[in-house]
């Protein structure tokens, strides 16, 4: 070993890189980030970007649902935003894929998407408010319900998106 | 000494030229409101502030909300940002500045100052321990666990931090200027004189 004495300022030299090195990738191995994490940010930044009505969660079965945190069973979850209250309830298929059958209120024909990390859902809801996602893979995915189309205005001028939640 | 000649010249100096010009053009295109280049960047940055936030005592959920916070603040700041070493040191300040705030908040009482640090038992891996470590690995594991916190965390924060970034970040620590420069040293110091005194040495 070197000796360093009294050489606390001195320039960093091979060696010091390589234990910085070694540093990193011990971190890496023993604390990496949570693999879903960039997923998570990315979700939140294009929520911020989009000129919408961003639904605030007010009501769960499972506190772990939203926040990108663990998975768990069938439940339901509850979004309010300014125009309009979302619910869905979540479901597991079989094939391991989830079915998300949700209630708009107040009840209006609307285009809906679900856009997961692999693909975008699209699908709508009835006169009564009602739609359903009967597969939709699982991972971060948010809800979307499109602007109104202009005749429509009156039940809703503005997108309105959830927060990214885990299915 | 100033910091920026205490730097050596990395060897692959050019895959970080190429970096860099990278990240400018991905800066400017996410500034240009796209959100496939502001979502490669926090991709390339996010493990960074991920080890800022837990090498200042964050448990793993306040530290993923840290990030998140910190990115959500550059996204409206985003248009003071002009070059790539500027968002790196406005991001790890940020993400520290944040986990100081969620620490002091006392929002959650969390004993796990450096929990991560116990998560590799120091001589004999419990049952539960899946994670294998090579000798060399664990010598420097053993090491870095009797450091200070102090250097435990700046060692920690420097290792993720590219290169080239170091000194805008040590001057944007809120250090007085240049004093990230000799605590890192000792702790590096620190670190090669625990190293030498393993039983089968590294080598010098």
């Amino acid at each position: 070993m070197r000796s360093r004495d009294g050489a606390q300022d001195q320039p960093m030299d091979d060696l010091d890189f390589e234990i910085l090195d070694g540093v990193r990738a011990l971190f890496e191995r023993v604390d990496p980030m949570p693999a879903e994490l960039p997923e998570r940010v990315r979700f939140a930044l294009a929520m911020r970007g989009l000129e919408s009505e961003v639904a605030r969660l007010v009501a769960e079965e499972d506190p772990r649902l939203v926040g990108a945190r663990g998975t768990e069973q069938s439940r339901t979850v509850t979004f309010d935003s300014a125009s309009l209250s979302i619910v869905i309830r979540i479901e597991e298929n079989k094939n391991g894929s989830v079915r998300i059958d949700g209630w708009l209120a107040p009840p209006a024909p609307r285009d809906i998407e679900m856009q997961t990390s692999a693909e975008t859902l699209s699908g709508s809801s009835d006169e009564q408010g009602r739609f359903a996602f009967a597969e939709v893979p699982t991972g971060t995915a948010r809800l979307v319900v499109l602007r109104a189309a202009p005749r429509d205005q009156g039940s809703g001028g503005h997108s309105v998106v959830t927060p990214a939640l885990v299915l | 000494m100033d910091e920026s000649t205490s730097v050596t010249a990395p060897p692959d100096r050019a895959d970080r030229a190429d970096r860099a010009e990278r990240m400018a053009d991905l800066l400017d295109a996410a500034k240009g409101g796209s959100e496939d280049a502001l979502g490669q960047i926090t991709a390339e940055l996010s493990p960074m502030l991920w080890h800022v936030a837990r090498a200042a005592g964050l448990g793993a959920d306040d530290a993923e909300d840290v990030v998140q916070t910190a990115w959500e603040r550059l996204l409206a700041h985003l248009a003071d940002i002009r070059a790539p070493q500027a968002l790196v040191s406005w991001l790890v300040v940020t993400t520290k500045r944040e986990a100081w705030r969620t620490r002091s908040s006392g929002r959650r009482q969390r004993p796990a100052d450096q929990e991560w640090l116990t998560a590799i038992p120091d001589h004999a891996p419990g049952a539960e321990e899946q994670i294998v470590l090579d000798e060399q690995q664990r010598a420097l594991w053993r090491a870095v666990g009797r450091l200070s916190a102090q250097c435990q965390e700046l060692l920690r924060i420097i290792a993720f931090i590219p290169r080239p970034d170091y000194q805008s970040v040590s001057a944007a620590l809120g250090m007085p200027v240049g004093s990230i420069g000799p605590t890192r040293g000792r702790c590096l110091q620190k670190v090669r004189a625990l190293l030498a005194d393993e039983p089968d040495g590294r080598r010098a």
